[in-house]
């Protein structure tokens, strides 16, 4: 993981494809992809447009961002927003995290847009279950934010598609 | 006991005992489907048990005491010296199992009790045995002291934000707050990849009766952004001189959010000054098969490689206050 140092291009959220042409152009193949519960549409949907890119990324669960940031190992954060303005932009859920974990640690959070737009919430039902198995005990609620407000102070950039530049 | 109240105790709280001549280890990954004990018979069994993450947190602890009594009764027949050979061999395998609980720290004690009972020429199955029960018997008081702690942290309307499992300790403190007619509320975070907050946090806090609600691990941010939580509290499994711990990886960057949103971040640790600072704490790096994969199918048909590291380290100057335990003999 050392050989990783300030190295690792960390995406968050159901980015447009067309940021891994350009992270192509650029040369970046060490992607690491968070898996973006509750529906895992990141680890499936990401990791296949960047297979065909010929890029194999690097999975990490959401919550394991914090280990790459306090080891200095992410050079930049690519996040995925559904509108933005002056005062921030509403993104896919986890994009928060990123934005706070990279202010602390003074990397560079950049926003693509989404490849769709979401709802302000998901199906209770979705976070009791996992990769299509109950898992959660009976009776136990599920709260699921399917975006966050990143206000302006987090975040580093705002591209459209098919401008990283 | 203060108030001399009577603690309802959740399974994870004392996650392993022995029955006759065999350890009885609660196996935390079939929960909450099952409640069922896995039966340890000597040392190759506990560490079996240990790397399978069928325990953890407190339970290994237990599994390290309790072994040490399973090889004093394998090894009855054996000379004094070569028992305490015995027990040295147990101790450096279990120091061997996982890098990241202080596993040393416990298994020296045993040890030396077991050198010190040669030296003084007694009994050294009596000697240890005697000492292992009043150890297990100590902390098990401390720990419910703490329990009575937690309980008065927790306040009429709190909100709390919890990650991983902190071995029935928070949902006995649950359990307590509601017969003091507590409104109270938890969040817990799933904490993938083995979802032991889906698994095991809810589930206890659920027999407790108490109101929790389960989150995605990336949805931190969103309720403490929201104001939906007002306190957080974790556990750790290794603590630093300095105050820096480990705990179950996700803690770093819900510690480092709770500093941003200036809500309480609250840890139970069992203080040790054997660590200087969290840099020194050795992380465990698992097999990326176990975040791949969920039941053994594979969570995606990309060709895609996995990074697993257990446990994060969290800087002293994250936490508003440690909850300790006194870990002494």
């Amino acid at each position: 993981m050392q050989d990783n140092k300030n190295n690792i291009i960390l995406i968050q959220g159901m980015v447009d494809e067309s940021l891994f042409d350009l992270l192509k152009e650029r040369g970046e193949i060490n992607v690491f992809i968070l898996e973006g519960r509750p529906r895992l549409k990141a680890a499936n949907i990401l990791s296949k447009e960047l297979n065909k890119r010929q890029i194999t990324p690097t999975l990490i669960a959401d919550n394991m961002a914090g280990f790459l940031f306090k080891r200095n190992l992410v050079k930049e954060v690519w996040v995925s927003y559904q509108k933005v303005d002056k005062k921030g932009a509403r993104c896919d859920t986890g994009a928060l995290v990123l934005g706070v974990l990279g202010k602390r640690h003074q990397v560079p959070v950049n926003l693509y847009p989404a490849a769709a737009q979401k709802g302000a919430q998901g199906k209770q039902s979705d976070i009791l279950s996992f990769n299509g198995v109950r898992v959660a005990p009976k009776g136990v609620k599920g709260y699921v934010p399917l975006t966050d407000w990143v206000p302006a102070k987090y975040i580093s950039k705002v591209h459209s598609c098919g401008c990283c530049c | 006991m203060k108030n001399n109240l009577k603690i309802q105790e959740s399974p994870l709280f004392w996650p392993a005992h022995i029955d006759g001549k065999v350890l009885l280890v609660l196996d935390e990954t079939l929960i909450p489907a099952k409640v069922k004990y896995i039966k340890v018979r000597n040392t190759k069994e506990a560490v079996q048990v240990i790397r399978e993450m069928k325990t953890r947190a407190f339970g290994q602890f237990l599994v390290v005491l309790n072994t040490f009594l399973l090889e004093l009764e394998n090894g009855r027949a054996l000379s004094p010296e070569a028992l305490v050979q015995k027990l040295q061999a147990t101790a450096e395998a279990l120091n061997k199992s996982r890098p990241t609980f202080p596993f040393a720290e416990v298994t020296s004690v045993v040890t030396g009790w077991a050198q010190a009972a040669l030296a003084q020429q007694q009994d050294i199955k009596t000697f240890v045995s005697k000492n292992v029960h009043g150890y297990l018997q100590g902390i098990r008081y401390r720990r419910l002291e703490r329990v009575q702690k937690i309980a008065e942290l927790i306040k009429n309307g709190d909100s709390v934000l919890t990650h991983c499992n902190v071995s029935g300790e928070l949902a006995m403190a649950a359990k307590i707050c509601q017969q003091q007619k507590k409104k109270i509320r938890f969040f817990a975070t799933e904490t993938r990849p083995y979802l032991q907050g889906t698994k095991l946090t809810c589930w206890e806090l659920k027999k407790m009766g108490a109101d929790v609600t389960l989150i995605a691990d990336n949805a931190v941010g969103s309720v403490m952004a929201d104001g939906l939580v007002n306190k957080v509290i974790v556990g750790s499994d290794r603590s630093c001189a300095n105050g820096d711990f480990a705990n179950k990886i996700g803690t770093y960057q819900i510690a480092v959010l709770a500093k941003e949103f200036e809500i309480p971040f609250y840890v139970l640790t069992q203080p040790s000054s054997k660590i200087a600072c969290g840099e020194d704490i050795p992380i465990e790096i698992r097999d990326e098969k176990e975040l791949l994969n969920f039941e053994r199918k594979p969570i995606t048909k990309a060709k895609v490689k996995g990074f697993y590291p257990g446990f994060d380290v969290v800087s002293h100057e994250l936490i508003t206050q440690a909850v300790a335990i006194n870990a002494g003999q």
